[in-house]
């Protein structure tokens, strides 16, 4: 979402609560403040949340994996290498998974680390990681359009709903209801038998046809409070802009179900894929994909034997991984789009501190059981 | 009162209307939808017959008559589903109604062992954690919580078959019962039916756990989140300034208060979770709904695929149908007009 | 009311249980030295500092503070019932109605009779009356709970309910019979006060009981609390930010700022007679329509930060007569009237620094 926008807003604002001390500043201080309010502290309230701090590191990793990977490792292929490889195979230290090469960087020769089945080979001598490597960036392209497209047509049947009220209301709340009740894999198999989908654009789409629903429903909620509270009633009064509210007000406190509902509805993507292509029910001859790999090591006799463990571990490690990745960091980013947290990393702006410290042996009455 | 009984059944009834709506339009109206590829299929296996008689087969398989005009295909469709025809199933040569029936009880059974389990699990798991807020264990357990719930339960139980299953070979790795136990339920004998529950039970039991497994962290922090907030509720303070005792504060005050808004979520969990069960019971060998869904499409049976789907919405529909009128019993909130989402 | 009142207690004498009985004066919470302190990451924040106070049998004491003053805390305290990290130092002694009982050192009990002595004893009426009964619940419920809580015979309880409620001008059929939701906010909150005497205790303290309450239910409730002290010979403790509706309540009021008394006195003397300047502030402040407006003004200055309470009187950085004794020494309480008590080192110069403006109505 654009950060730019309340960055922009605020200097030029009438009446609101910043001008004042704004004014006084010069333009550079200005600037300064707000790179440390929307962008420092934003970065320090993540590294100070371990959670986040996981969460963004796991997904750093894989962005990595899925932008630079490819480019790096190479392009997994039957027969490239011997059948049944162990990872790290001939051991950790001294073994025949490492060769130092040398790399033309520039028409300068650099020392290079070339990996070689650094965890181990399938049945029909294609690299594990190197099969995994080359199936996160379709992963992206599908967990991206699912992403994007629920994100705009939940937010925006949510907040119709929820905002104008009434009958539009009412039949949107209906649509909602019932797109929610409808069971997602049962419909998302017909729905990929019939049009087999093969880029990944469509196959997100497909499998992310419901899960706006849930994320509509949120929004309506949260916009239905946020409307009846009286600081958006005060900020009315006090003539401020509806853009300016909305974006002060309102996305601050929608953010988090966005993003919690986003998360949910990409990692659903990345459930149902790898599980279509696990049943063999998508089209999957030159895909390479977690699924695809779970399935061969299933049906291939990877079951049945120890020496097939990497084949089986490796993706679904990487399936658990990155769900787990997008989770940890959607609710890091809850506490960044908590103003009040912000303001408390944030250097340059003033710590309100003693606002919320009294509150806190009201909210620390919380853990406390049988003592009364 | 009863004003909310009635929203609520007529919202179940339309929600049935658009689900078989959407069936037919599915079955008729897709690209390459299953009435054409259907007629397709007997055209290209029975060059021979001849038009009529392709008609007739396809409206038997999936009751379209394919040579009447669309709207009346659309009613006559409807009024079969009504009547419980859900057509003639391709690959397995019998009734769709039939071979679902089967399959159904097997899916059901299990699947609400596991659901009963998970929830059971998560909510006592999640009220210790709320109790025991901030402790390691909390923090351990919130920390496994994620990790569960970032795991696909058909990972876990594909994990679970192949070491319990394969590698250890401590459980059946596909069926429903062993072949030497005879399906009985009768309360005239006992050690039969006993034998039969239990060898069932041990055939499903690694699908439940993967089920369990993977769904009661989920639970769990739902739980520990409601508990939380119950918690610092004014009420509690006021329970326990009243002198009420621990357990009464902990089942009637918290544990009531922080399960209620859960509880549509059980019944709707239920619907989710057998809609998710198709790749499960593939992994497990368990020829449940889902199983043979999976089949249909693998073999391009429409009829079954179709059928399948109708029925397990159906399913889903009555399964909120009555989450939502018994939560109108078990929350006074709802049925007298209180606060609801 | 009170018509033996003698002295208040005086500081000297502070350390005589004993005292007080002798004295004549029937009283039924003795306070001494009683303070809250919660730790926190940047020092102690002390919510209530050496507070001395007696409350009468029988009496209506108002207790007024602004928010942050210490005067929530003052109520937990009371029935010792201080949220958990928070510590209670002090004493609070309880004397029973009937003689043979001993007084009871409310900050030593154990959890049993500590549970017995709340709601039976010593009851209290919470601020968020909207939000003090289980959701989930209906009223009956949680009347019949708490007789069986307290082995009360619960037929004899309800009809003791039954009567409350009707007294409170609520239809007790109805109210026992519906769910929190169902009633208003002024019905919840009445119910929430025959919930506190079900058990018949002594005396009742209430934090804040009309706060969320429109102006007309405020001054109903106040009326029936009245007739209700008069019916079941309780002590209410009425703990409030709004000194004007507890001038038609009390018989006696203290004024609470930065977590210690600054005056206590009868309900007449505080409102024709204030000594302290902040009491006046407060009385200033108050809108009155009989006032001028340009006669109101607010008080300038924020209360004190619980971990840094200034030295010297707490008042004095917001005080338009501080001078540089102010700034050092506590200002002890010192005795107006026999009935009026003050901790200010300008108690008699404050008529003519800090004028009132015209009174509130009584």
């Amino acid at each position: 979402m654009s950060r730019e926008s309340p960055t922009r807003s605020f200097p030029g604002e009438r009446g609101g609560f910043d001008t004042v001390a704004d004014s006084s500043l010069t333009r550079s201080e200005r600037v300064r403040r707000l790179l440390d309010l929307w962008l420092a502290a934003p970065l320090r309230v993540v590294w100070n949340d371990a959670r986040a701090r996981i969460g963004a590191t796991l997904l750093f990793g894989f962005l990595l994996m899925g932008f630079v990977g490819p480019q790096v490792i190479a392009e997994p292929s039957i027969g490239q290498a011997p059948q049944l490889l162990g990872p790290f195979h001939g051991g950790i230290i001294g073994g025949s998974w490492y060769t130092l090469t040398s790399v033309d960087l520039f028409g300068v020769s650099v020392p290079w680390l070339g990996l070689e089945w650094l965890l181990g080979t399938d049945s029909t001598g294609r690299g594990i990681l190197e099969q995994v490597v080359h199936a996160t960036p379709r992963m992206f392209t599908m967990i991206a359009t699912a992403g994007l497209f629920v994100t705009a047509l939940g937010t925006s049947v949510g907040a119709l709903a929820g905002y104008s009220g009434g009958r539009v209301d009412q039949v949107l709340s209906t649509v909602i209801d019932i797109v929610m009740t409808l069971p997602g894999l049962p419909l998302l198999l017909i729905l990929v038998a019939l049009l087999e989908p093969k880029s990944p654009v469509v196959l997100g789409l497909v499998l992310s046809l419901q899960a706006w629903a849930g994320m509509a429903r949120a929004i309506r909620s949260q916009v239905l409070t946020i409307r009846s509270t009286s600081y958006v009633e005060a900020a009315q009064a006090m003539g401020l802009s509806t853009p300016t509210i909305v974006a002060k007000e309102v996305v601050p406190n929608i953010m988090p179900f966005v993003m919690i509902n986003m998360v949910n509805a990409m990692r659903g993507v990345i459930f149902a894929s790898v599980g279509l292509y696990f049943l063999g029910l998508l089209p999957f001859s030159e895909v390479v994909n977690w699924g695809v790999m779970l399935q061969l090591a299933y049906s291939n006799g990877g079951m049945l034997t120890l020496d097939a463990a990497h084949w089986l571990l490796v993706p679904m490690l990487a399936i658990v991984l990155l769900s787990m990745a997008l989770i940890l960091f959607a609710q890091g980013m809850d506490r960044v789009f908590n103003p009040r947290v912000r303001a408390r990393h944030a250097n340059t702006t003033g710590g309100s501190d003693d606002d919320t410290e009294p509150t806190e042996p009201k909210t620390r009455a919380v853990s406390t059981e049988g003592n009364l | 009162m009863n004003g909310y009984f009635v929203k609520r059944t007529l919202q179940a009834v339309f929600t049935t209307f658009v689900v078989v709506s959407l069936s037919f339009g599915l079955v008729r109206l897709m690209p390459g939808n299953p009435a054409d590829q259907l007629r397709g299929q007997l055209i290209r296996n029975n060059p021979s017959l001849s038009q009529q008689e392709i008609n007739r087969r396809v409206a038997n398989y999936i009751n379209v008559d394919l040579s009447a005009p669309l709207h009346e295909q659309y009613i006559d469709y409807v009024l079969g589903i009504l009547q419980g025809d859900l057509g003639q199933s391709i690959s397995q040569n019998a009734p769709v109604t039939e071979v679902l029936g089967e399959a159904l009880p097997w899916t059901v059974f299990a699947f609400s062992i596991a659901i009963l389990l998970m929830f059971v699990v998560g909510i006592s798991l999640g009220s210790i954690m709320a109790y025991w807020e901030g402790s390691r264990f909390d923090v351990g357990s919130t920390g496994l919580g994620i990790v569960l719930n970032s795991t696909p339960n058909y990972v876990t139980g594909l994990l679970f078959l192949y070491v319990f299953g394969f590698i250890l070979g401590w459980f059946p790795t596909s069926g429903h019962i062993s072949s030497e136990v005879v399906p009985i339920v009768n309360p005239l004998k006992p050690v039969a039916t006993f034998q039969f529950v239990a060898d069932a039970v041990y055939h499903a039991s690694l699908l439940i756990g993967a089920v369990v497994i993977t769904g009661f962290g989920g639970v769990a922090l739902a739980m520990r989140g409601n508990s939380i907030q119950v918690l610092g509720e004014d009420y509690l303070r006021v329970a326990r300034l009243r002198g009420l005792s621990d357990t009464r504060i902990a089942l009637r005050y918290v544990a009531r208060n922080a399960i209620l808004p859960m509880y549509t979520g059980l019944l709707l969990a239920f619907g989710g979770v057998i809609g998710g069960s198709a790749i499960l019971e593939q992994v497990f060998t368990y020829p449940g709904l889902g199983y043979y869904i999976v089949a249909a499409v693998e073999a391009r049976d429409y009829p079954l695929m179709m059928g399948g789907f109708i029925l397990i919405t159906l399913a889903v529909v009555v399964g909120a149908f009555i989450a939502d009128l018994t939560y109108g019993l078990v929350d006074p909130r709802v049925s007298t007009g209180g606060d609801s989402a | 009311m009170s018509k033996t009142s003698s002295t208040l207690h005086e500081r000297q004498s502070s350390n005589g249980t004993a005292d007080s009985g002798s004295t004549g004066e029937d009283i039924i919470l003795e306070c001494r030295d009683l303070s809250v302190a919660f730790e926190m990451d940047r020092g102690t924040s002390r919510v209530l500092h050496n507070v001395d106070i007696d409350i009468r049998r029988g009496e209506i004491i108002g207790i007024v503070g602004e928010s942050g003053s210490g005067k929530s805390m003052f109520a937990s305290a009371l029935l010792n019932a201080v949220v958990d990290p928070g510590k209670t130092s002090g004493t609070v002694t309880y004397h029973p109605s009937d003689d043979e009982s001993d007084p009871v050192d409310v900050l030593g009990l154990d959890k049993g009779p500590l549970r017995t002595l709340r709601w039976e004893d010593i009851s209290m009426v919470f601020q968020g009356a909207m939000s003090s009964f289980n959701p989930t619940m209906d009223f009956r419920e949680h009347f019949v709970e708490t007789l069986d809580a307290h082995d009360y015979d619960v037929v004899e309880g309800i009809e003791r309910a039954e009567e409350l409620l009707a007294d409170l001008y609520l239809d007790p059929d109805r109210v026992l019979d519906s769910y929190p939701h169902e009633l208003s906010g002024g019905m919840k909150q009445r119910a929430l006060i025959a919930l506190a005497l079900v058990l018949e205790p002594e005396v009742l303290v209430m934090d804040e009981p009309t706060a969320a309450l429109d102006l007309l239910m405020q001054r109903s409730i106040i009326s029936l609390l009245s007739d209700l002290r008069d019916k079941y010979d309780l002590t209410m403790v009425f703990i409030t930010h709004d000194l004007p509706l507890v001038t038609k309540l009390a018989d006696r009021i203290g004024v609470l700022y930065a977590f210690e008394f600054a005056e206590v006195g009868n309900t007449a003397e505080m409102v024709e007679n204030p000594r302290h300047p902040y009491t006046r502030a407060l009385l200033n402040a108050t809108p009155n329509l009989d006032a001028p407006l340009s006669e109101m003004r607010p008080i300038e200055g924020s209360a004190p930060d619980p971990v840094n309470v200034p030295a010297g009187c707490p008042y004095h950085e917001r005080c338009p007569m501080a001078t540089a004794d102010c700034e050092d020494v506590k200002p002890p309480m010192e005795l107006v009237t026999d009935t009026h008590e003050v901790a200010c080192h300008h108690w008699r110069d404050v008529d003519d620094e800090v004028p009132l403006s015209v009174g509130v109505e009584r």
